[in-house]
């Protein structure tokens, strides 16, 4: 059966240490200053005592409706046999229509390859072989979860079954298979 | 953006060069119409202005093209834009209508040149020649309307190509925007095509000055700027203040409305009145307002979201 991978991501529980944003510069081999993750700090927020400030992990959103793959006029952008959205570095010829239609920033062009670069759930050096992504393996704060939505008893779909996800920007109509669960946090 | 802070800088995908070559392609695509409609409906008239449209129409496609190759992070590998397609994605369709459009205009502009050698040739040659000039270029003269009109279609693609590209990208609420909130009807491919028809007529009109009574084509560049200022108002209204404000704002009143269309517009009616010949003012701030219009554009739609 075809897998609908989705990553969950606790916000509650990050800690802004950047481990997710190291550990996919080393998976990957991301040129310098360019990232495929980064978990930046949503503004301070507040006055005392009521001061509150968290983390959000940013990536590619693995859009199911994903602007980016329609886009492509050479279909570099592309879903996957397993609903991952992935770029094929051979046919992409650099254009940047994708990253004009990417709402959520996710792309950039590789400075070596000149491609569009993203993540990719690190499919090809994790996932298919049964492993997690670099950030949630490496995750000090256990903010991160990864798994098979279509798969009822995967960790995944247990958590939230019994925790609300929210996807970004739901109003594009771009369908994330990226999850964040802002309980515990003042949006 | 900073990795911890998340302090954002202002970063575009597409730049200036994007923006040039979208103006540059909407010239192509005006000129080329003035030039071969002038063809088809009133050739003895006005040779001069087919002349100087169906050069500009070449050399500005070709430059548009070029710097689109070159702002390509890959450009060496442009070729797989005719290899790959996809039928969803309307960089991809564009590319054969502008490679469509690129051939027909290199054609026609060799068969204008070759008319006016000819021309050239009768005036000061003897009678014999005369003759043999003449068949031989009448054979290919032949071809020369099928291709006007073939390239009329493909000019007016081109021109509206160039808006279809922008307002494609559903997830920018600039670049979308419906004509008149009618869901299905993008706004900008109308505006890129007027637009497009305005600037290629002046910078024709440039290349053609001095030739003549050239009053029927200010009084067309003249119903097309109103047309324009018509729907940078309506425009104006169906989006939010946001995407005219900080830089932007410079660049679009003064740049697109005062420069652009109000100046030119005032101008000629001026001219017309007091019949002067002001052609290079008029149209050199209908091309420049033109650019203005495309960077105002491409900026605005990437800088607000
Ligand atoms: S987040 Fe951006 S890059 Fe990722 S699938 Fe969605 S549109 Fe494409
Ligand atoms: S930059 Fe590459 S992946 Fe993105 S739209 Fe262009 S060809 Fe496709």
């Amino acid at each position: 059966m075809a897998k609908k991978y989705s990553m969950i991501i606790n916000l509650a529980k990050c800690i802004g240490c950047q481990a997710c944003t190291v550990a996919c510069k080393f998976q990957n081999k991301v040129p310098e200053g360019q990232f495929r993750t980064k978990t930046p700090a949503n503004g301070l927020k507040g006055t005392y005592p009521n001061v509150s400030q968290y983390f959000i992990k940013e990536a590619c959103q693995m859009c199911q409706k994903a602007p980016c793959v329609s886009v492509c006029p050479t279909k570099a952008s592309y879903y996957n046999e397993d609903g991952v959205v992935l770029i094929d570095v051979d046919k992409c010829v650099g254009c940047k229509y994708c990253m004009t239609a990417c709402p959520y920033d996710a792309r950039f062009l590789n400075k070596e390859t000149g491609a569009a670069d993203k993540c990719t759930f690190c499919y090809e050096l994790k996932v298919s072989k049964g492993e997690k992504p670099a950030c949630v393996s490496t995750c000090v704060g256990g903010a991160l979860m990864f798994g098979d939505l279509n798969d009822p008893l995967s960790e995944a779909s247990q958590f939230l079954a019994k925790h609300k996800g929210e996807v970004r920007k739901p109003e594009l109509g771009t369908h994330p298979n990226v999850n964040y669960i802002y309980e515990g946090v003042v949006k | 953006m900073d990795v911890i802070w998340g302090v954002s800088v202002d970063e575009v995908a597409w730049g200036g060069a994007i923006a040039f070559y979208l103006f540059l392609a909407g010239i192509a695509g005006g000129a080329f119409l003035t030039a071969s409609m002038t063809d088809l409906f009133s050739k003895k008239q006005y040779p001069k202005v087919i002349q100087s449209g169906a050069y500009i129409a070449i050399v500005s496609i070709i430059v548009g093209l070029g710097l689109l190759v070159v702002d390509l992070g890959r450009p060496f590998s442009f070729w797989k834009l005719l290899l790959h397609v996809n039928m969803g994605s309307v960089m991809s369709i564009g590319v054969f209508i502008v490679s469509g459009f690129t051939g027909l205009s290199v054609v026609y502009g060799v068969l204008v040149w070759l008319n006016a050698a000819a021309q050239k040739q009768i005036r000061i040659t003897s009678a014999n020649t005369e003759v043999a000039a003449t068949s031989v270029g009448q054979g290919l003269q032949a071809f020369r309307k099928p291709v006007a009109g073939l390239g009329i279609l493909f000019s007016i693609g081109t021109a509206t190509y160039t808006g279809f590209l922008l307002s494609a990208v559903t997830t920018n609420n600039f670049w979308h925007t419906p004509f008149m909130g009618i869901e299905g009807i993008p706004f900008l491919p109308i505006l890129f095509l007027v637009s497009a028809i305005s600037t290629g007529l002046a910078a024709t009109l440039i290349g053609a000055l001095n030739c003549g009574d050239l009053t029927t084509y200010k009084k067309i560049d003249m119903v097309l700027i109103i047309l324009e200022i018509v729907l940078i108002f309506i425009l104006y209204l169906s989006v939010k203040p946001v995407f005219f404000s900080g830089s932007m704002a410079v660049l679009f009143w003064l740049g697109v409305v005062i420069l652009g269309l109000m100046s030119p517009l005032l101008l000629s009616i001026y001219s017309l009145a007091k019949h002067k010949n002001v052609i290079l003012p008029v149209c050199g701030m209908v091309v420049i307002g033109g650019f203005c219009l495309r960077y105002f554009v491409v900026y605005t739609g990437q800088l607000f979201k």
